[in-house]
């Protein structure tokens, strides 16, 4: 398992496909703090508004669930898949070993993320001249959450990309599903849309959205269900993986 | 020619002196797949012995390249059993087992050596395993570079390393000569005849007969997803008859 999970790792850091992820995920989050910052009509005087300038770092979770499903669909996309599998015939070892991958490498995307949203959000707030708001408590969650949000959705991601194995597909599902299905069931039905896999995670880290943050789950809670979310998907995932033919 | 079949993986010694024991490398028993109402490989029965080289024959369809899977467990059968050294292909048998199953199956921005290095890793085999093979297969100077850049032989000799890095007893290759050059084909058959002389097994598919016929043992050949012909290259071919005409006469000669 050990040496399934290193070459799993090493699949990750081979390809340019991470480096890109991680220079998109800077740059979306460096552009949401400073449009955050000076293009907004918020009033960042107030600790409400700073708390969300700094909690740009969620976005972070996309980009690490696309790292999850790429590492399991370009292995199809591009038939590698064959020689992991005469290597490795125990076939749920190796979603295993992905999953697990997956999971470092979002923590680390989700920290990196929290970590330089923080950072230039409170550079942001003191070039406007404003006090900084934002406690101790607050970036507890915004880090703490924020890489356990990330890495949960990394290992969804294997999942997801095991049972999908169309590289396209799954991604466009994944993107359909978490911005558009999951937001206008949570405006509308909050009650039943909280639990949804990405609003539940949205509950680590707070909400960006605004208004309806008092229907969210409680962090753990929130936490705990996409947990939960994650590990039904890759056990999902492997037990397809493990019996589809592989032609 | 039918040796029993032992369930105990063999010493790797083994197949050093194969050539005198007759060892069944791979076996299949009744194998058969169906693909919904489509009958990719019927009731298909071979043994292979150690130290040859197995052309496994039959035009494209015949259901060749469904057997290899199966027998690499890429494939589950729908009947009948696949055996690799006397068992259902599995991680004991990946440990004496390389295959190559398709010319093109990398990732283009990955560079050869770290393609290597990720199944090395996953092996348990270190990084100096990778450069060995690198030399083996003449890719070491384009090692370092990405996947993308290679030419067809070049990625057909990148297959063929990582198939060697676990220094393999049986060789599986499917239609490896496929978008060859005359060079690489005559670099791809001193390969596999050296490789047997060292008492290990090949097993390759091809439907180009000419490819094979100066480099095999034996033959099986298949047509329709079953039997027509197991026998030694010498069997078949006699006298003036090439392997063409034999391959013509048993799948077309048939009701």
């Amino acid at each position: 398992m050990i040496a399934q999970l290193r070459s799993e790792l090493r699949k990750l850091t081979s390809t340019r496909t991470s480096a890109g992820l991680l220079a998109g995920l800077v740059a979306l989050i460096l552009f949401g703090v400073i449009a955050g910052a000076f293009g907004s009509e918020a009033d960042l005087s107030l600790a409400e508004n700073q708390r969300e300038l700094v909690g740009n770092g969620s976005f972070a979770a996309v980009f690490a669930a696309l790292v999850g499903v790429l590492a399991m669909t370009s292995e199809f996309r591009y038939g590698t898949i064959d020689a992991t599998f005469v290597f490795t015939p125990a076939r749920e070892r190796v979603v295993a070993a992905k999953a697990l991958a997956g999971l470092l490498a979002g923590t680390g995307f989700g920290a990196l993320g929290a970590g330089i949203a923080l950072g230039a959000g409170v550079v942001m707030i003191r070039a406007r001249g404003l006090d900084v708001l934002v406690g101790g408590a607050d970036v507890r969650r915004v880090v703490l959450g924020g890489l356990v949000m990330s890495g949960l959705w990394a290992v969804l991601g294997v999942g997801l990309g095991a049972l999908v194995r169309n590289q396209v597909a799954a991604i466009a599902g994944l993107f359909a599903w978490v911005f558009i299905v999951e937001i206008l069931v949570f405006e509308q039905l909050p009650a039943v849309g909280r639990y949804a896999p990405g609003v539940a995670g949205t509950a680590l880290t707070g909400d960006p959205v605004g208004d309806s943050s008092a229907h969210l789950l409680t962090p753990s809670i929130g936490g705990g269900l996409l947990a939960a979310y994650a590990a039904a998907f890759v056990l999902a995932g492997a037990l397809a993986t493990r019996r589809r033919d592989l032609t | 020619m039918v040796a029993s079949i032992s369930l105990s993986p063999r010493p790797l010694s083994a197949a050093a002196s194969a050539s005198t024991s007759a060892i069944e490398v791979v076996s299949t028993e009744r194998l058969t797949k169906r693909f919904g109402s489509i009958v990719a490989v019927d009731d298909l029965t071979f043994q292979l012995e150690a130290g040859t080289v197995t052309g496994f024959l039959g035009p494209n369809g015949a259901g060749k390249t469904t057997t290899l899977r199966m027998l690499l467990g890429l494939v589950r059968p729908t009947a009948g059993r696949a055996l690799v050294f006397g068992a259902p292909y599995c991680a004991a048998s990946a440990a004496r087992v390389g295959a190559v199953l398709e010319a093109d199956q990398f990732h283009p921005g990955r560079t050869g050596r770290e393609h290597l290095i990720t199944l090395a890793l996953a092996a348990g085999l270190p990084a100096g395993r990778v450069d060995e093979v690198l030399e083996l297969v003449e890719l070491a100077p384009a090692g370092r570079r990405r996947v993308g850049g290679y030419s067809l032989g070049m990625r057909q000799r990148l297959g063929l390393a990582a198939a060697l890095l676990r220094d393999p007893e049986l060789l599986v290759l499917d239609e490896p000569a496929n978008g060859l050059d005359p060079e690489g084909v005559h670099w791809l058959r001193t390969f596999m005849c050296d490789f047997a002389a060292a008492g290990k097994t090949v097993l390759v598919s091809s439907h180009v007969l000419a490819e094979v016929s100066q480099t095999v043992d034996r033959v099986v050949i298949i047509d329709k997803g079953r039997l027509v012909k197991v026998g030694g290259l010498d069997e078949l071919v006699h006298g003036t008859s090439t392997l063409e005409r034999v391959f013509l006469e048993l799948t077309a000669g048939k009701p």
